[in-house]
């Protein structure tokens, strides 16, 4: 049945209709004759185009077709290519806070070092004296001068364990609370001054070695109810920055944090560093992912982004960097006391 | 008689009627939203060009990259003037350009010359 289809069937056939008449006209006058026979000519011409217009607008719309298939395939590999670069950069943004608390671990561990290896030398020292001491008690030889020097060794030293094991103690309890809000993310009330200061003495290791001096002023008992985590990760990552990008080994500069009320409920954190600067072509840049003057030499270029997302995301403020030229980096963050 | 040169658009062809040198080419691709304007102007030409053009030698390029149906019509009356011009006695040849890879074109202008019994007809691949 299929191949007896025709799309011109009609018309086929009224031409054969057309060319019957014709020969049925054979007594007509020359001129009929000749006007029906250009008719025909004319209409089998016109079927003639027909059909190749129905070929072209076929071949145009299967064209089209295939264009359009084309578009929806690459336009699929598109978002597939967005959708495993978002997975990539979420994973870098995962490692980045991972790396982050790689450090911050590191620098607990380093400046708890200092008090506990103190306590230790004094107790071990305590331990010698004590020895020496029941030795002479064990041979009845104890003078007066042997035992008020055993009494001062005894006092010296526990009064050094006591001191640097409660060093230690509060170094603990301010890096377990920095540790935790960097992980958890968790919203509580906390003041202000007191959690600047116990994350700069997180990062107190770093800071000390390369000889910064740091400069805090901010109004004693302002209270936020904000992620203090966020917070701490941002200035985290103002200050290594300044560490990495702006001095030049064995350059020490100054770096300053000032806190200011901004109207009713907000505040105004200025951070500044006095070191080498961003170049104004820079300045518009560093807050996208992976903008980074230092790649290949440990620059991810998140630090800044992780920042900007903190900032605007859960501390609900906005963040701006300068450079005036020749006086250091400068980021200003404003946020709510209460988001 | 003037010659007649329309640059291309977007959705027309390049006209160029060289009709002292016996020359004409319609180039590029053609799917204006009035096709009575762009093909107008060229029946015109050629209507006057042909009317007077005897046993002449001339030689019309189509070198088309795409087209759309009334583009089409257009040209399948303008392979039926031409035809005419040549049975009248006109020495005409008709090239058509088509990309090696375009079959569409080059299908196209196989149907196109089905009709033509007067005009030698050139299909040309290009690279
Ligand atoms: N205090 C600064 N002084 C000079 N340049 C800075 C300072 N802070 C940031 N920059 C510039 O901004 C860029 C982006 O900083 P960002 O913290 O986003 O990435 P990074 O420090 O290069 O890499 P990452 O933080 O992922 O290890 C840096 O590469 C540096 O060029
Ligand atoms: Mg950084």
């Amino acid at each position: 049945m299929l191949s007896s289809f025709n799309l011109f069937d009609a018309e086929e056939k009224s031409l054969e209709q057309a060319e019957d008449l014709r020969q049925r006209l054979e007594q007509a006058p020359e001129a009929v004759r000749d006007g029906i026979a250009s008719l025909i000519e004319a209409y089998s011409r016109s079927v003639r185009e027909q059909r190749r217009l129905v070929r072209v607008s076929d071949r145009l719309q299967a064209q089209l077709a295939s264009v359009n298939q084309e578009l929806g395939k690459r336009k699929a590999e598109a978002e597939d290519a967005l959708e495993s670069l978002k997975a990539a950069q979420e994973s870098l943004v995962q490692a980045e806070k991972l790396a982050s608390l790689g450090a911050l671990v590191g620098g607990v561990a380093h400046e708890i070092n200092t008090p506990v290896g103190i306590a230790l030398s004094c107790a071990s020292h305590l331990a010698d004296s004590t020895t020496s001491m029941r030795k002479l008690f064990e041979a009845d030889d104890i003078s007066v001068e042997d035992f008020e020097r055993f009494m001062d060794t005894v006092k010296d030293t526990t009064g050094l364990i006591l001191s640097n094991c409660e060093r230690a103690a509060e170094l603990i309890r301010s890096f377990k609370q920095v540790a935790v809000d960097r992980t958890s993310s968790e919203r509580r009330r906390f003041d202000l001054a007191v959690y600047i200061r116990e994350t700069l003495a997180s990062m107190g290791p770093h800071l000390r070695q390369a000889g910064h001096t740091v400069r805090l002023a901010c109004p004693e008992g302002i209270v936020m109810d904000s992620y203090p985590g966020a917070l701490s990760q941002v200035l985290g990552n103002f200050v290594m920055n300044s560490l990495v990008h702006g001095y030049d080994p064995g350059q020490s500069g100054t770096l300053s944090i000032t806190v200011e009320h901004e109207g009713a409920g907000s505040v105004r954190l200025t951070y500044v560093d006095d070191g080498r600067g961003i170049p104004e072509d820079n300045l518009g840049r560093i807050f996208d992912p992976f903008f980074t003057t230092k790649r290949g030499s440990g620059g991810s270029g998140l630090g800044l982004h992780i920042v900007y997302n903190l900032v605007t995301g859960p501390l609900a403020g906005s963040v701006n960097a300068e450079s005036p030229a020749g006086h250091g980096t400068l980021f200003t963050i404003v946020i709510p006391l209460s988001p | 008689m003037d010659n007649l040169t329309i640059a291309a658009t977007e959705r027309s062809p390049a006209v160029d009627f060289d009709f002292a040198a016996g020359r004409l080419s319609l180039k590029g691709e053609s799917y204006p939203e009035d096709a009575s304007a762009v093909f107008g102007p060229i029946f015109a030409a050629l209507e006057a060009f042909f009317g007077a053009a005897r046993d002449r030698e001339v030689s019309f390029d189509f070198d088309l990259s795409y087209f759309n149906s009334s583009s089409a019509k257009a040209l399948m009356n303008m392979f039926q003037m031409l035809d005419q011009a040549a049975g009248a006695g006109c020495r005409l040849t008709v090239n058509w350009f088509y990309a090696a890879d375009d079959d569409t074109m080059k299908e196209f202008g196989e149907d196109f010359s089905e009709d033509l019994s007067h005009v030698a007809f050139n299909l040309v691949s290009v690279e």
